[in-house]
């Protein structure tokens, strides 16, 4: 038998390599999924599934390409079509998400905002970071999770959501952005800074 | 004639995510944002800032999300791995088809069946399902 040849690969051997390739990544899927579901029997049922989805479609796989990315894509596919369902939260229009005028309305940011923020980050508990990174939009909440937490690149999530290149630049921006806004408004409830970085008013 | 485009504060602000991930395109003018930057104190802060933010961010956000599977959710994908394994379900569907063929029947003058003969044929088709 001729051992490079995947073709010949029995179902037996496969479903080993899978177990033995794949299972590793348990802890961090599910990680991603307590960010993407939002609760711990959610995350667990995605993640299960998210194994059955993959074992079952193992065969499609290409072998020597990204095994990590491909479980993510799977979590992160099996989580937009079977999760968000009942969440009836509608999707952000692409068009709105292509759109660069907003950032353009940046301008420098002072040095007192600029340490504030800083010091917002690094004082911030646990608990609010995670509360920060579940109230902005989902589109951006799996983007800026995929690029800072696991350390994708942005082409790398674009063929991981199925968006263009383009889209995921742009979530990442505006998830960070949205992000840090929100740490710095909980760090100033907390007290750790009294300086309003834009002075912009509270969320909402 | 090398010439270098000057461009506003503005424009290096919005590629700033570019140069955070490194991915500044030509159609983007990298030249022009170099060199901007490098006249330019606010604009120069501003990028050292962002930088340095992104890898707050990242640090705490790695910090905080870092958390394990449960140790009966790691069992119960090893014992699903396992029962997909075995059994297939919802992998491979199973079409078992029955047929049967008289061949001669022998009834005596009150209705018992003496002598009967029969053929029975089982097809057994297992398809792989392409989800």
């Amino acid at each position: 038998m001729a051992s490079k040849d995947l073709v010949l690969e029995s179902a037996t051997d496969r479903n080993a390599r899978f177990e033995r390739d794949a299972i590793v990544y348990t802890d961090k899927l599910y990680a991603a999924a307590l960010r993407y579901t939002k609760n711990p029997e959610d995350a667990r049922d995605l993640v299960q599934d998210t194994y059955l989805k993959a074992f079952n479609s193992f065969h499609q796989f290409e072998e020597g390409t990204n095994l990590r990315a491909w479980m993510y894509r799977v979590l992160t596919t099996t989580f937009i079509n079977s999760y968000r369902k009942d969440q009836r939260r509608p999707q952000l229009a692409s068009g709105e998400l292509e759109d660069w005028q907003l950032a353009k309305a940046q301008s420098h940011t002072s040095d007192l905002g600029k340490s504030a923020e800083a010091q917002a980050l690094e004082n911030l508990p646990d608990s609010d970071i995670k509360r920060a990174l579940q109230e902005i939009p989902e589109e951006f909440r799996i983007a800026v999770y995929l690029a800072d937490v696991e350390g994708f690149s942005y082409k790398e999530i674009a063929n991981i959501v199925d968006v263009p290149a383009g889209t995921v630049m742009s979530r990442l921006h505006r998830g960070r952005k949205l992000l840090r806004e929100k740490l710095t408004d909980y760090a100033k409830e907390l007290g750790y800074s009294t300086e309003s970085k834009k002075g912009k008013g509270e969320k909402k | 004639m090398s010439h270098i485009e000057e461009i506003p504060c503005v424009e290096v602000l919005s590629s700033v995510v570019f140069i955070i991930e490194g991915v500044v395109e030509e159609s983007q003018n990298p030249q022009a944002i170099a060199s901007h930057l490098n006249s330019c104190l606010a604009c120069q802060a501003e990028v050292d800032h962002e930088q340095a933010m992104h890898i707050l961010l990242q640090d705490v956000l790695r910090r905080s999300c870092d958390e394990k599977a449960p140790e009966d959710l790691h069992r119960s994908i090893h014992e699903e791995l396992l029962r997909q394994a075995t059994g297939g379900a919802g992998v491979t569907e199973v079409v078992t088809q029955i047929s049967m063929t008289e061949i001669s029947i022998e009834i005596d003058e009150f209705g018992n069946v003496e002598h009967r003969e029969i053929q029975i044929e089982q097809t057994h088709v297992e398809r792989y399902e392409d989800s």
